[in-house]
């Protein structure tokens, strides 16, 4: 593994200034042109849609911003925030931190890490609906292996699956965000420490400090950039979790895994409500938009990334 | 760390392999479970207390070949395929322009790019499906084709402008010296060395395609279902067809597991969006 964040080739390079000036614009126009129209077309769309009312797959009067309001005064969307914003703000720490004491782990001197790191990929690189099946499987109620091996023998629950508890299925949902996604922060973590440079470690050792001051005083300092970029990242993504959840208990029961992606996708294929469903994607697309404008800020300047 | 001797190492490492051997097993043992269940008899599926030996049977695959789930394979290849080609495509020159030129507005463009591959397909899926009904593209090969380009033509570009960016510029200078072409400086010096990164890229974009759900489950239908989609489609309504799913489930994890470890420290890279160099 290579240095995290190298800044040997930072500088704009400019090679052979033969071309005439529209020659880059040439050059990425058939990409631009693709992306404008599969991506900031449907983005325009779901504006313009937002502003009407439009229920049933009819498009009907210019409303202005009352599918906002209805929203806004939605119980049931600050419900979806709210769960949104649990599953996130238990699952990622979590993850961050078994990451970051796993890379620390692997990073000692262990053996056959060539077959053990291509293994604990598994999970990151999975189809969502494919580790929502395992889990489904894991969790079934009654015969789940999880189920009863776990559960039912430690008198946490008996009988039904984990998923049709109204207090514990966020709870299994966040369970599962773990297992897909710790071996992944282990793994970026190790990559990050591998690329450490030695010279400080050497000095510290000269000067007779411990592993525990080395990882504070060195290795914390050294890593924190990349700690923020692989951290906000998965942050982001833990916030647009679809497909497992639809597939374990598609916002349920009653509305207590309701997260907004899953209430924008209900809105808009069960009540057919798509006005109000847009004004959701609308609000949802902007506040991601914010957190990737704060993720290319700091991936470019602090871990001279991009 | 200079005074710990050779045969103290040797005795921790062995400490800490055991360590991460335990968690690995731990994290790969419901996969493992899920691989058991393909040849499971269903009376031996549903045992309480866990049954760990079984009959093999193959009736799972019988009922998923008969219901030709051999044809959402095929589907999800060719789509796949051919949604990555074009993006290696139309994907490339854009990757290495936006690696060697200055534009003007190449940071907003490069922001844009970034938001088309953030942004929650949710989001994306209401307005396409609406665009889809007006146009007929639903359960269209084009139509899921177009979609894919949103998240894996962004993911591209963004990922292996990060490849281009390590190559050295130096070489190029030298060949434009020559007196070489701008094409003939890309197919004869920057094509190979860019060819690791451009398979890496293309390979995950490939499983993403693969592994993507919501698109194909909303945009598509009875004449293009994916893999992903059919596994829902075994919850009917006689009940939930485990083993059978099993297999399917298996089935999409097979390109993934030769992915993970042919690309291997591509992975993280690719995955950060080009911010680790794994």
């Amino acid at each position: 593994m290579a240095s995290a964040g190298d800044t040997i080739l930072d500088a704009p390079a400019r090679a052979a200034p033969r071309e005439p000036a529209w020659y880059p614009y040439l050059l990425i126009a058939p990409a631009m042109l693709m992306l404008v129209v599969v991506s900031l077309v449907p983005f325009l769309y779901a504006i313009w849609l937002s502003f009407h009312e439009a229920k049933f797959g009819r498009v009907k009067d210019f409303v202005g911003f009352d599918n906002y309001l209805t929203l806004l005064t939605d119980g049931r969307f600050w419900n979806s925030i709210g769960v949104a914003a649990t599953f996130v703000f238990i699952a990622v720490p979590i993850e961050f931190m078994l990451g970051l004491a796993g890379a620390l782990v692997l990073n000692q001197n262990v053996r056959g890490r060539s077959l053990l790191i291509p293994l604990l990929f598994m999970p990151a690189m999975m189809a969502p609906i494919v580790v929502g099946l395992l889990w489904k499987i894991m969790l079934a109620g009654s015969w789940g292996f999880f189920s009863y091996n776990v559960l039912e023998r430690f008198h946490i629950l008996t009988d039904t699956s984990v998923f049709a508890s109204p207090d514990l299925a966020l709870y299994a949902l966040i369970f599962v965000d773990i297992w897909q996604w710790t071996p992944f922060m282990m793994l970026a973590f190790f990559a990050g420490l591998q690329a450490l440079p030695l010279g400080p470690y050497r000095a510290a050792a000269v000067d007779g400090a411990n592993p525990f001051q080395m990882f504070l005083h060195i290795t914390l300092p050294l890593m924190t950039p990349l700690l923020a970029v692989i951290g906000l990242l998965r942050f982001i993504d833990a916030f647009k979790v679809f497909d497992t959840i639809y597939i374990l208990t598609n916002g349920g029961p009653g509305t207590s895994t309701e997260t907004p992606s899953i209430l924008a996708n209900k809105m808009t294929f069960e009540f057919w409500n798509i006005g109000e469903a847009s004004a959701l994607a609308v609000l949802v697309w902007i506040a991601f938009f914010a957190f990737c404008s704060v993720f290319y800020q700091v991936a470019k300047k602090r871990l001279n990334a991009f | 760390m200079a005074e710990i001797t050779e045969r103290s190492r040797g005795r921790s490492g062995l400490f800490w392999t055991a360590a991460v051997v335990v968690y690995a097993l731990i994290v790969l043992f419901p996969i493992f479970w899920m691989a058991t269940m393909m040849v499971k008899p269903n009376d031996a599926m549903f045992a309480r207390p866990t049954q760990w030996l079984f009959t093999p049977t193959l009736d799972h695959f019988a009922y998923v070949i008969e219901q030709g789930f051999h044809w959402s394979l095929l589907t999800s290849f060719v789509l796949c395929t051919v949604s990555t080609a074009l993006v290696v495509l139309i994907g490339t020159p854009a990757a290495y322009a936006f690696a060697r030129f200055e534009m003007k507005g190449k940071d907003d463009l490069f922001l844009f790019i970034l938001g088309s591959r953030m942004a929650p397909p949710v989001c994306l899926v209401i307005p396409f499906y609406l665009i889809y009904a007006k146009v007929g593209l639903l359960d269209s090969f084009l139509g899921l084709t177009l979609a894919y380009m949103t998240f894996n033509l962004s993911f591209y570009v963004w990922v292996l402008r990060s490849f281009c960016r390590d190559l050295p510029v130096e070489l190029e200078e030298a060949a434009a010296l020559e007196g070489w072409s701008r094409v003939q400086i890309f197919r004869r010096v920057v094509f190979p060395l860019l060819r690791n990164g451009i398979v890496a890229t293309a390979v995950l974009c490939f499983i993403f395609a693969w592994n993507e759900f919501l698109f194909a489950f909303m945009l598509g239908g009875s004449s293009v279902t994916t893999l992903p989609v059919s596994i829902p489609k075994l919850i009917t309504s006689q009940g939930v067809r485990w083993g059978e799913m099993a297999v399917v489930g298996m089935t999409a994890l097979v390109p993934v597991l030769a992915v993970v470890f042919v690309l291997q420290r591509h992975i993280v890279r690719g995955l950060t969006l080009g911010a680790v160099k794994g």
